[in-house]
């Protein structure tokens, strides 16, 4: 079935590491509280990114346990600011939060990740993904040892997520995960995921906390945190639109010990190719949508590879219709019907760069299925027959 | 089974009697120094807050600019009301309210208390949390008159100022409730009681408009006139009656924002210039102490305490650079903390001694003091016990056994004594062993339990009277009965042991002296290791006066009587009540009404203790001794 190298990357998707064909990104805060304004400023923050970057609002599950913006607490009601400049409101117009409130729970979040979920729940608040989808998972609150606190009440553990990375891998729910964490002792939380395709950061080691990045002093309380803010300033200054080719060893490299305040950590060895190939991801591969889009520049070079390409093309039809005249000359009409479905077909994936797939109508098949209609009329002749004396 | 006959036959020892009196001697040195080191950097705590939600000093403060003309045009208003009638003033104050658009109401109140009316309005205002639900309430106050009686001229007109300012913000969580009692304790007394129906409906108005559950309270006092006065230091005001403290948190963000974030340094317990040494924080101590012991309510905040409502008083002291609008902002800057909180403080300490404005020591570093003392009380009630068992003169076991063996020394002076011939002795059969044995140590002591016992009930019994007398008694009485009482007090013990061996010559026998001796000091050991949870201070306080109490005992020497009879009348609660009166510089008369309010307003339990703990327990201690003269 290879027919070019332009449908090399379709056709071989389950044999080797290739590309996605769809992004997703869970950015989850886990804490309520006037006091932890930040960390909802945080989530809102790869909210807005990951939006600026092109994943739609249909593909992000957005995790808000409090209201920051609604708080009678808030000088500036209606917003969320993630600076003390108060030049973006994160909150805006148009966000669609997917879970709020009391519904950012563990066990919530561990359905959605693996998909457990009643029938009638909405599709907006599932996560629809498939072995070729990449996920970026965003979390942030106060954490411990091995443990993020949800709403002060309940705590997902790091044998409880990397469970659920696992049992999404055995689902096919992911083709390649990006797992990034901001809170206290970070690292922890990542390091008993064993499932592969997982390229893991957090905020801080073991026994270390994560720090606020700056107040503002008339909403009265921290506004971001400070791996988050390196992350979005590296984001912002060095992703600037869908088409960026920046590499995930960019924005690793970017980390600044003395400006988080806390030790980064980076998790490579899950990652199929290790970290070479991790850190040559690109950032948009997490951050922003495929959009494989061929497109046509140049003209000339590639007018005489398509031609080229096309020829092939023709040539391996000649050949397939040529051996299907040889061994199907029964069947006449049906071999017609098979040759022009791939044709269209083969013509439509050149153009559009996707297509469908459709089962080999064999003729060894078709002998196959004519013995089985005739063995079972053979067997109902007899049947009769024998009910007859 | 080895060790725990050897235990149970230690009790037969005589050595162990000798032990207690010195154990409790120990306990109560123990006891005093470890108040002595409290001070020390090793025991002393550095103050955090450690509520996450106040996030002290993170905002900017506005009460700036044309606040403060507006703040100087209430002040002079105010001014002009200290000749109105009360009637006047608090229709005026409401009228200032409710130009800022305020709900307003007020209350009028009077309590009779020694005979004389106490009687004045309170003047408040309630501001709506524009976004809030209306469940929760803060409280900003300022006593038209200090607790130096001064008019509280820029206090009032501070609140009247920020009632206007916070008027115009729209993130309040909660309400704020603006209140100008009429005078700084009972006053506040009244509004709390009213603000949660525990008033008397016919002396006390009750509350014409209400808010949520309150979560904490500030009191300004800022006597200084229409023409301003800069002060210099912040006192913060943090006892409540009966000598509780609000949240130490309150108390940490109080200090974090005036020192942190105004410049302003803070001061507390009347320790205006605290060098930060080892005597500065000891007399910091001390001074808490009293005033905590006391239990007296020490500014408008005080009676919010006892309702579990955090409530502190900011005091402006001496003179400086700081004026009326940096105060403002404090109190603006604390507000915004509270209104941060999303539950009532309970994070930090309730329990603690503070040596400086930002050292303390917790209640777990400092108890064990009172409670050491407390115990040596119980110890000596047990071995009290103890020794009321006993026969009254202990055979000595060495005196029966024949030495067969003295030490050539020895046989000059003493010769070994036989078996006392008249020491009755039973024939014990035990199995195939016999054993000769005293009688004596077969007997078993009977113990008469009866009127020790009812000599301490009653003793406990009648001093209601004395308390009753001095809390209900009209004033122009008190100083005259207070002098009767200081004489008659150390007669009495006198006189009661003179008619009890008049009126039934062998009826305290020495068993009987002991156990009412055992009984006294029980009773004080159980309530003085109880008040210590409660009022650490007091507890202290009493037990390091009452510790004679545990070595006095009835001796027919008459030299020690006197001596130990001498030392207790100088212990005598009303004479300790009168030399600290005169002491701290203010008359017993004062004391004795301030008492008598603190009954009947702030519910005051002092004087409870006194009379009904260590009055008792002095009266049955002094008896004992007093009995050695008859």
């Amino acid at each position: 079935m290879k027919f070019s190298p332009a449908l090399l990357p379709l056709l071989a998707a389950p044999f080797a590491a290739a590309e996605h064909t769809s992004n997703w990104a869970v950015l989850v805060g886990t804490s309520r509280f006037w006091f932890n304004y930040r960390h909802l400023a945080n989530v809102l923050s790869l909210y807005r990114t990951v939006k600026r970057l092109g994943i739609p609002d249909s593909q992000i599950i957005l995790m808000l346990p409090d209201d920051m913006a609604c708080n009678p607490r808030n000088a500036f009601p209606g917003t969320v600011y993630n600076n003390a400049d108060r030049a973006l409101d994160l909150y805006g117009d148009n966000i669609e939060v997917d879970y709020r409130g009391y519904e950012v729970t563990v066990e919530n979040f561990i359905r959605l990740m693996t998909d457990r979920v009643p029938e009638d729940m909405p599709r907006s608040k599932r996560l629809m993904t498939d072995e070729r989808s990449n996920i970026l998972v965003y979390m942030t609150g106060h954490g411990g040892n091995e443990f993020l606190k949800f709403q002060d009440a309940e705590e997902i553990s790091a044998y409880d997520l990397a469970d659920a990375f696992g049992q999404m891998w055995e689902k096919k729910r992911y083709h390649e995960i990006l797992f990034m964490i901001d809170t206290c002792q970070a690292n922890t939380m990542y390091s008993k995921f064993y499932s592969p395709n997982i390229l893991a950061t957090g905020s801080s080691e073991i026994d270390q906390s994560s720090y606020s990045h700056h107040a503002d002093s008339d909403v009265g309380v921290a506004v971001i945190d400070r791996y988050t803010y390196y992350n979005l300033e590296f984001l912002e200054d060095k992703v600037r639109d869908p088409t960026s080719k920046t590499t995930m060893g960019e924005l690793f490299d970017s980390y600044d010990e003395d400006l988080m305040h806390s030790r980064p950590g980076i998790r490579y060895d899950l990652f199929d190719g290790g970290e070479d190939v991790a850190r040559s991801r690109r950032i948009l591969d997490f951050f922003g949508n495929v959009q494989n889009v061929e497109i046509d520049t140049g003209g000339q070079r590639n007018e005489t590879q398509w031609k080229e390409e096309l020829e092939a093309i023709e040539r391996m039809i000649e050949e397939a219709k040529r051996r299907h005249n040889e061994t199907l000359n029964v069947r006449p009409h049906a071999q017609h019907i098979v040759e022009e479905a791939e044709q269209m077909r083969t013509q439509q994936t050149i153009k559009e760069g996707a297509a469908r797939v459709d089962e080999e109508a064999d003729w060894k098949k078709q002998i196959i299925g004519a013995a089985a209609l005739l063995g079972c009329a053979g067997i109902w002749a007899a049947g009769s027959l024998f009910e007859s004396f | 089974m080895a060790l725990i006959s050897t235990i149970l036959a230690l009790r037969r020892d005589a050595r162990i009697l000798k032990v207690p009196p010195y154990l409790s001697a120990f306990l109560i040195l123990v006891g005093v120094a470890w108040l002595l080191v409290l001070p020390l950097d090793e025991y002393a705590r550095n103050t955090y807050v450690s509520e996450n939600a106040l996030l002290p000093g993170q905002v900017h403060t506005y009460f700036t600019g044309s606040e403060h003309n507006v703040f100087r045009a209430y002040r002079h208003e105010v001014a002009t009301l200290d000749q109105w009638s009360v009637e006047d003033r608090s229709r005026r104050l409401k009228d200032m309210f409710s130009e800022s658009n305020l709900k307003v109401a007020s209350q009028k109140y009077t309590y009779h208390v020694s005979g004389r009316n106490i009687s004045n309005q309170n003047v408040y205002a309630v501001l709506q949390g524009p976004r809030a639900d209306a469940t929760e309430a803060i409280v900003l106050m300022a006593a038209w008159k200090n607790m130096d009686d001064a008019i509280n001229y820029s206090g009032v007109a501070l609140v009247l100022a920020l009632a206007r300012y916070f008027k115009r913000w729209s993130l309040w969580s909660k309400d704020i409730i603006f209140l100008i009692p009429g005078d700084s304790t009972s006053g506040s007394q009244a509004w709390v009681d009213a603000y949660h129906n525990a008033h008397d409906p016919l002396t006390i108005e009750s509350l014409s408009i209400k808010s949520g559950a309150l979560q904490g309270a500030v009191a300004v006092d800022y006597p200084a006139g229409p023409w301003g006065h800069r002060y210099d230091k912040l006192h913060i005001v943090y006892d409540g009656t009966n000598g509780q403290l609000p949240n130490l948190d309150l108390f940490n963000t109080a200090v974090s924002i005036a020192a942190g974030q105004m410049g302003i340094s803070c001061t507390l317990q009347r320790m205006f210039s605290h060098a930060d040494t080892y005597r500065d924080r000891l007399q910091t101590i001390f001074r808490g102490m009293l005033s905590q012991g006391l239990g007296h309510a020490t500014g408008p905040h005080s009676a919010f305490i006892p309702y579990h409502v955090d409530a502190i008083t900011l005091v402006t002291v001496g003179d400086g650079w700081h004026d009326e609008m940096s105060l403002g902002r404090a109190v603006e800057s604390i507000f915004r903390s509270l209104n941060n909180l999303l539950e009532h403080l309970h994070q930090s300490f309730f329990f603690y001694l503070l040596l400086e404005a930002k050292k303390f020591v917790s209640i777990g570093t400092y108890l064990p003091s009172a409670m050491l003392i407390a115990a040596s009380f119980s110890i000596m009630a047990i071995a009290k016990w103890v020794e009321s068992g006993r026969p009254p003169k202990p055979p000595n076991p060495a005196s029966t056994k024949p030495t067969t063996t003295p030490s050539p020394s020895e046989k000059d002076t003493t010769t070994p004594e036989p078996p006392s011939p008249e020491l009755p002795m039973v024939v014990a059969k035990i199995g195939a062993e016999t054993t000769l044995l005293p009688t004596s140590s077969l007997e078993i002591t009977e113990r008469s339990l009866f009127f020790p016992l009812a000599f301490v009930l009653s003793t406990h019994f009648l001093s209601l009277l004395p308390l009753y007398t001095f809390n209900n008694l009209p004033q122009a009485h008190l100083r005259t009965t207070f002098f009767l009482a200081a004489n008659l007090t150390p007669i009495l013990p006198l006189l009661t042991a003179f008619l009890l061996r008049r009126l039934a010559p062998s009826r305290p026998s020495a068993q009987e002296i002991t156990l009412i001796q055992c009984f006294s000091l029980l009773f004080l050991g159980m309530i003085l290791s109880t008040l210590a949870t409660l009022n650490f201070s007091l507890s202290f306080f009493i037990g390091v006066l009452c510790s004679p109490l545990s070595f006095v005992r009835m001796t027919r020497n008459y030299v020690a009587s006197g001596a130990m009879f001498l030392g207790l009348a100088v212990l005598n609660p009303v004479l300790v009540v009168q030399v600290a009166s005169q002491v701290g510089g203010v008359g017993v008369l004062e004391v004795l009404l301030k008492a008598a309010e603190g009954w009947h307003v702030w519910g005051l339990w002092t004087q409870v203790v006194v009379w009904l703990v260590w009055w008792p327990a002095w009266f049955v201690g002094s008896v004992v001794v007093a009995l050695g003269f008859f």
